[in-house]
């Protein structure tokens, strides 16, 4: 869900839901970053922003509870927001395809964004390609179900995985999740950026609309704020030199 | 929300080359073989002898399952590139593998040519190939299972071993 996540780093710029298109949903993204890069928090952010947009639920599936929710995100954690996100904990490999598998079951309203945090743990279970091929292609298959019984605007799909620094082991099956997944967002360490943790988040949105990078720091206390960075990498007239503080 | 999961494949190109196909078909070329592979002719031999069965349950969620020339019966997924069969998981493994149209001599081949290898390879598997160019020529057997049959039918895809 590309365009959700754009719309929670577009945080620095204009508020307000004035856009013509805020409820196309765009093409499922994967989120990538080490460990602690942030994708549990963008995700939440991400969560909360769908579900302030008055459309279906959002489901939230991690293996873990969340210990903390994260703080610092643009949409306020308001009780009917929080409420219309639903967490899931598939402890499993199998109980994660087991709940992709009869989510057609489900009554209730049709979700309008599915998430899932750590995609690495549940790919370690059961390391093959065909295995991850068909968890990625289920994931997919699911949100284009809610999409396709949903009241209108589709539903997003938006999947976190971590990476590991130098680990070719993965590659494959990073590139064959590559292909299920248009669009992608990469969190890396910037050490250019505002504040000690701070991470540079590229957007690859899959053919719709331009690549686009923020900083996204951290602070001690946990509290997290986007801005856009000054060089945008499609900006034709962009100055290369370092950055000097670009923050609105 | 059709539009919104036809994004992620590649379904404008899929259909004009499947279009291309049937028209290759049409036309008794044979071009077809050379051009789209052995898997073409494969598929469309499945298509041939109703070989695809779109499934559907009360929910509106589908499934496509073909009957394999060994009688083995395989699950392909309606909204995205998958299919339970061997030569899938091959085609899947492999990073860089090889298109499904030969690039340099397709007569017609500007539109396709651009493409990146590893999506059009995903192709290679003739089962989905048949989905598609049923999909396409609109030929295909239907089904409808109850809720709870089609969740088994989605989960024991994963079991089709090479």
């Amino acid at each position: 869900m590309a365009e959700t996540l754009r719309r929670v780093l577009s945080s620095g710029s204009a508020a307000g839901t004035g856009e013509g298109n805020t409820t196309e949903v765009g093409p499922p993204l994967l989120l990538l970053g080490g460990p602690g890069s942030g994708k549990t928090a963008l995700l939440f952010a991400s969560a909360l922003e769908a579900a302030g947009e008055g459309r279906g639920p959002v489901l939230f599936l991690t293996r873990r509870p969340l210990q903390s929710l994260p703080r610092g995100t643009r949409a306020p954690l308001e009780p009917l927001r929080l409420q219309k996100i639903r967490f899931q904990y598939p402890p499993s490999t199998r109980e994660l395809l087991r709940f992709l598998c009869s989510a057609h079951e489900a009554r209730g309203p049709v979700p309008s964004l599915l998430l899932l945090d750590g995609l690495e743990e549940y790919l370690a279970e059961d390391p093959g390609t065909q295995e991850a091929a068909y968890l990625a292609a289920l994931l997919l298959d699911t949100a284009a179900h809610f999409s396709q019984v949903g009241p209108g605007g589709g539903c997003g799909l938006i999947v976190a995985l971590q990476t590991q620094e130098g680990d070719s082991g993965d590659a494959l099956q990073l590139a064959l999740l590559q292909r299920y997944f248009p669009a992608q967002c990469w969190l890396q360490p910037d050490a250019l950026g505002p504040g000690e943790h701070c991470l540079r988040a590229c957007l690859e949105p899959g053919g719709r609309g331009p690549r686009a990078e923020w900083w996204v720091a951290f602070r001690p206390d946990g509290e997290m704020t986007i801005t856009p960075c000054p060089h945008q990498p499609s900006d034709p007239s962009s100055d290369k030199g370092s950055s000097s503080g670009g923050q609105p | 929300m059709a539009a919104a999961s036809r994004a992620i494949s590649l379904a404008t190109v899929v259909e004009e080359l499947l279009s291309e196909m049937a028209a290759a078909v049409r036309d008794g070329s044979a071009k077809l073989k050379f051009v789209f592979g052995s898997s073409a002719v494969q598929a469309l031999d499945l298509v041939d002898r109703q070989s695809i069965t779109l499934i559907s349950s009360p929910s509106g969620r589908r499934v496509y399952q073909v009957l394999g020339s060994s009688g083995k019966t395989y699950t392909c997924l309606a909204s995205c590139h998958y299919c339970s069969c061997p030569a899938f998981a091959f085609s899947v493994l492999r990073k860089s593998d090889s298109l499904l149209v030969r690039q340099a001599s397709a007569p017609w081949g500007s539109r396709v040519s651009g493409e990146p290898p590893a999506l059009l390879g995903r192709l290679r598997c003739k089962h989905l190939l048949a989905v598609y160019l049923s999909q396409v020529t609109s030929t295909c057997q239907q089904l409808s299972v109850s809720d709870k049959q089609l969740t088994d039918i989605l989960l024991t895809e994963k079991t089709h071993e090479a």
